[in-house]
């Protein structure tokens, strides 16, 4: 069979040209990619999706390739479109692109996007294609309207939906001219309005388009999914990764009320996508996890007959990790020998002679994501196609994933993306959407609904990579590092963001450095988790950069700003700003501190990039060593924004996921299996556990950019509430979850 | 297999069923009412709230023969045209990131709005234990409040 490829990063440097249709009465309006032939049918009913649709009733709507996890990105894309065409907000609604358009025609959505179906929607390479259709839109309405008027198109204006003739007073809706604004030709595409007068943007704050949908309870989820003639399977997969099933007996649950299928996963038994399969993040890590599943009528009926149902595992290698103290011994012994990949070096580390050396080791531990919609999916299959339904974060991802597990052309197989009931990093990757393909295609012809139980969801995960990691420093006369070496030890899928590139190698002012990083490989599956392992190590680098402070005999505050001098100088207002709102140098009573902290992502190493976070922390350690997280102040700088409430939503979510991380989150391995499996052993944060949170926009730097925001503040929560646990008590916190830590003082 | 009779959102259902489906598979696989959420199921998060004879109740921890004769009402049923004063706060406020959890938070601060119509930060803390890992809980806090004020007009 012949072989396709879709080259994205190819396509994302390549031209685009709109075009426009008619459909139903109404504009649509699409991308493609310069050279590529324009959709023959588009619109409702058609597979072939438009980017943007104008219906005669005015309806707006929008078409967009970004998965919705709970951060707004689809409203925030149709905010960018609805700028440019100048229609009344109330008429927008969004719909998830259908994949298969960028497959049959690449670059349909992904030119100059980012290349594949995640993410957010304020990208500097993606805003410019939303604004791009929303003003070709416009202008083929105003033109339309010029002509029906016989006026010059200079005469007309578009505002809510409306264009307005001013001369003579006379005015059309958008939905009356949206057909004949199909057939117009532009000699050109208009030029995009400059920043200055935009009125949407960075002004209006709407609430997300699903929420009327989410207070009814009648937003449909993933696990929502209702189908004719629909049955339920529960599953069940090896409980040390990386085992597989050993025997198990159906006829002992067959005739259990409801009972229609026990059927086997079975990771040999892939068959492989007949074409090369684009995954935006390849297949490994989506591979199947042996195990049983049991197929129902209803749900509770397929999960009791699967408890019921007699097991038996052949775990394999994994129960050599008995316990985390093994782990943790096994840690050490590859950091002792000081002999990972040195990936960052300045200087000679060695022929530092030091006026004193500081030197610690830390940890932070395997998480798992608890989103609260618990893994699922629905798939029918047969020979005739694959049709799925998945609240996946990358909807590439999943497709591909799909194809590969049926085994069907690509042209067969349908997705349609759910809302997602919380992300954070664990519905990327596709293990999730393997399983349920693969229980699907041994219950041909009927949709399944693929439940797994909280209990599975946790088991299974692919959590937060787990991590150790050394740093040595010499210190000169004046207390500031002459030399600063690093290894980070990786079990799991290793990111060096925030580490390699640190801020305060980058800064220049620590004239040797050396930092590598070396592997302890474990069978446990890890993935990516709210800014993947940059979330750990902003908590070791900013912990150990406050015990060079201390050691160095200089205000922690004040040590960060020497580091950083002559750097992006939004780092130092960051420092100041939330340092001087949190009454920073003022006493406090024994028992109380203060800690500060500060990371970026996912550009810390670059000057004016990404999201740089600050945080203050006012903590209380009773003396019986109860902790009590009294304020968190927080400052940032992303450049600019564009919706600030949307932004701040994302800040109090991450600064929370930060806070529960920290202080809670770590999993336990015995035998090779993760000990805990429900909210009774994962304590989560609740609303009573919530400390008083500042967020203060005055840090924003106006820089020419809109920096992710979603996952940098989970960075340095931490270490801010461990620096001020170490000014309280004088008890240095070199692990999380900081809910292990004895922290007792008299 | 046992009839159960019980009202949902006024509605009088009777089904034959395993008597001991928790209620929250009741709602959303014998009746398809999807708006109440799994979660956990052992009753730790509250995503799965109910109000059962009137009480915010943790549905997928009470079989469904424990409802037998009740009245239960869903977020479906929260309000006739989804304009309960909750309800349009937290669409006012922003209050839900991806919303899963909401319907079950939203069914408890209503029950504790029935109440208590001057609820104190620790009243509600007491009264909304539910898990939102997406971290709204100062937006659920605010629109509570919010609520309260309106309700007491």
């Amino acid at each position: 069979m012949k072989k396709t490829r879709l080259d994205t990063p190819t396509l994302t440097r390549r031209r685009f040209l709109v075009s426009a249709a008619v459909v139903a009465g109404g504009l649509s309006m699409q991308l493609r990619p310069a050279g590529a032939q324009a959709a023959e049918t588009v619109g409702q009913g058609s597979e072939l999706s438009p980017w943007l649709v104008i219906r005669a009733d005015d309806t707006v709507v929008v078409t967009v390739p970004t998965p919705e996890i709970g951060n707004g990105a689809s409203t925030q894309q149709a905010m960018n479109i609805a700028e440019e065409l100048e229609c009344d907000w109330d008429k927008v609604t969004v719909e998830f692109a259908d994949f298969r358009r960028e497959y049959q025609q690449p670059g349909s959505y992904a030119v100059g996007l980012q290349p594949f179906f995640g993410g957010h929607s304020t990208d500097h390479d993606r805003m410019p294609y939303t604004l791009q259709l929303g003003a070709s839109a416009r202008e083929r309405l105003k033109t339309a309207a010029a002509q029906r008027w016989g006026v010059p198109v200079e005469d007309v204006s578009a505002r809510n939906s409306v264009l307005t003739h001013s001369p003579s007073g006379r005015s059309l809706r958008f939905g009356e001219v949206a057909a004949a604004a199909a057939s117009v030709e532009l000699a050109e595409e208009p030029a995009l309005k400059p920043q200055s007068e935009w009125r949407l943007l960075g002004k209006a704050q709407p609430h997300k388009l699903q929420l009327p949908n989410v207070v009814t309870g009648q937003a449909q989820f993933g696990v929502d999914v209702t189908l004719p003639g629909m049955v339920y399977a529960a599953l069940l997969q090896s409980p040390v990764h990386g085992g597989v099933l050993k025997s198990y007996d159906p006829d002992a649950v067959k005739d259990m009320p409801g009972v229609r299928a026990v059927v086997v996963i079975d990771p040999s038994a892939t068959p492989g996508s007949p074409v090369t399969a684009s995954p935006t993040f390849g297949f490994e890590g989506s591979e199947l996890r042996s195990g049983v599943a049991v197929i129902a009528d209803h749900y509770w009926q397929a999960k009791k007959a699967l408890d019921a149902l007699p097991v038996e595992w052949d775990d394999g290698l994994g129960t050599f990790w008995s316990s985390n103290g093994k782990m943790h011994q096994r840690q050490d012994r590859v950091l002792d020998q000081w002999a990972g990949t040195a990936l960052t070096k300045a200087g000679d580390v060695d022929a530092v002679d030091a006026a004193q050396v500081v030197e610690a080791t830390y940890r932070t531990p395997f998480c798992e994501h608890a989103a609260m919609e618990p893994l699922n999916g629905t798939a029918i299959y047969s020979q005739e196609g694959l049709e799925f339904w998945h609240p996946t974060q990358d909807m590439q991802q999943a497709f591909w994933v799909a194809v590969d597990e049926s085994g069907l052309d690509p042209a067969k197989v349908t997705f349609h993306q759910t809302l997602v009931g919380g992300g954070f990093g664990r519905r990327v990757i596709g293990d999730d959407v393997r399983a349920v393909v693969a229980i699907a295609r041994q219950y041909p012809g009927v949709p399944v609904k693929v439940i797994w139980s909280r209990e599975e969801t946790t088991r299974q995960g692919s959590y937060r990579t787990q991590l150790a990691a050394r740093y040595k420093a010499g210190l000169g006369e004046d207390g500031m590092p002459l030399s600063f070496q690093g290894e980070t030890c990786y079990s799991g899928m290793p990111l060096n963001i925030g580490f390699t590139d640190m801020t305060y190698a980058a800064a220049g002012n620590i004239p040797n450095v050396r930092l590598q990083t070396s592997e302890l490989p474990m069978h446990i599956a890890t993935g990516a988790y709210r800014a993947p392992c940059y979330n750990a190590h902003a908590f070791t680098v900013e912990t150990f950069v406050d015990e060079c402070a201390v050691a160095g005999g200089i205000d922690p505050l004040e040590y960060r700003l020497r580091l950083l001098a002559g750097w992006d100088p939004a780092w130092a207002d960051c420092l100041k700003i939330a340092a001087e709102r949190a009454d920073w140098g003022k006493p406090l009573p024994k028992g109380q501190g203060r800690g500060i902290a500060i990371s970026n992502w996912p550009h810390p190493g670059e000057k004016q990039a990404g999201a740089t976070v600050c945080a203050v922390a006012h903590v209380e350690v009773s003396q019986a060593g109860k902790l009590k997280v009294h304020r968190l102040d927080f400052t940032f700088d992303c450049g600019r924004i564009v919706n600030k409430d949307a932004v701040a939503a994302q800040l109090e979510g991450g600064i929370i996921f930060g806070l529960n991380m920290s202080l809670n989150e770590g999993l336990t391995i015995a035998d090779g299996a993760v000990v805990e499996q429900n909210f009774d052993a994962l304590p989560m944060l609740k609303m009573a556990d919530l400390p008083e949170i500042n967020i203060y926009f005055e840090a924003l730097s106006g820089h020419d950019r809109f920096g992710i925001i979603g996952e940098a503040p989970v960075g340095p929560i931490g270490p801010a509430i461990g620096n001020a646990i170490y000014q309280a008590t004088g008890k240095r916190l070199r692990s999380t979850p900081f809910r292990d830590a004895d922290l007792s003082w008299s | 297999m046992t009839t159960i009779n019980f009202t949902v959102n006024g509605q009088p259902q009777s089904l034959d069923i395993d008597p001991t489906t928790p209620l929250l598979w009741t709602l959303r696989d014998h009746l398809q009412m999807t708006g109440t959420k799994f979660g956990c199921g052992i009753g730790m998060c509250g995503a799965c709230t109910v109000h059962f004879n009137g009480s915010a109740t943790r549905s997928c921890v009470i079989p469904v023969q424990a409802v037998d004769g009740a009245e239960v009402v869903t977020i479906e049923g929260l309000s006739e045209s989804g304009d309960h004063v909750l309800q349009t706060l937290w669409v006012a406020l922003n209050v839900p990131q991806c919303g899963y959890c909401q319907a079950g938070v939203l069914m408890a601060a209503a029950d504790l709005l029935k109440r208590n119509l001057n609820p104190s930060d620790d009243e509600i803390d007491a009264q909304i234990s539910n898990i939102c890992r997406c971290g709204t809980y100062p937006r659920i806090r605010a629109a509570i409040h919010r609520a309260a004020e309106e309700l007491k007009g």
